[in-house]
């Protein structure tokens, strides 16, 4: 089975940017690869308990869905969260503010996961 | 062109966009038992190229496709 992880560092100030890097990993989940997406620098903003419910993935029309539909579309096919304890401090977060669905990983364990995926997508 | 084969399960994916058609399709596939057929309907513009990657990774080959209008049609068989 292929492995992609995906690092998304976008948050909740560029709503724009935030749910690409989840659709494009729930696709993958769905092409049966093993999917991983590694939220840092901002990007634990958007899995802070509520945000997910009320940030507004923009769309032209205005009429956007929220973060969390794509969220859930990612977990029911099997793509796993992460997050590490800098980016936590960053912005005063805990592991207990995020939704509960993510993982604590540290840097070596990021680089790990790095070196045994076969692409590593940044965004 | 050969005749449509015949398909165990339909999926409505008219109207829908990147990526919803390849989601519903693989939790789809997932429900069927090897050899069934499934035909996905489609009118994403992008879909010809996307089910052709879905199908290329999954190993779940399209065995028949046509288009009528603006729906896209693929019969795709579960490996």
């Amino acid at each position: 089975m292929s492995r992609l992880l995906y690092v998304h560092t976008g948050g909740v100030n560029n709503p724009e940017r935030s749910a690409t890097p989840i659709y494009l990993a729930t696709t993958a989940a769905a092409m049966d690869c093993e999917v991983g997406i590694y939220f840092t620098v901002n990007g634990p903003t958007l899995l802070r308990k509520g945000v997910p419910e009320t940030l507004i993935v923009p769309k032209y029309d205005g009429k956007g869905a929220p973060l969390r539909h794509f969220i859930d579309q990612a977990l029911d096919l099997g793509v796993k969260f992460y997050v590490c304890q800098p980016s936590l401090d960053l912005h005063g977060l805990t592991k207990d503010d995020l939704i509960d669905e993510v993982e604590m990983i540290g840097g070596a364990a990021f680089n790990d996961m790095a070196l045994e995926a076969d692409q590593v997508i940044s965004f | 062109m050969t005749e449509a084969p015949t398909a165990n399960v339909t999926l409505d994916a008219k109207g829908l966009l990147c990526p919803m058609p390849i989601v519903k399709l693989a939790k789809a596939v997932k429900e069927m038992d090897s050899q069934q057929v499934i035909l996905l309907e489609a009118t994403d513009p992008g879909a010809v190229p996307d089910v052709a990657a879905w199908s290329k990774n999954t190993h779940n080959p399209v065995i028949h496709q046509d288009k009528i209008g603006k729906v896209m049609r693929f019969w795709i068989q579960k490996a």
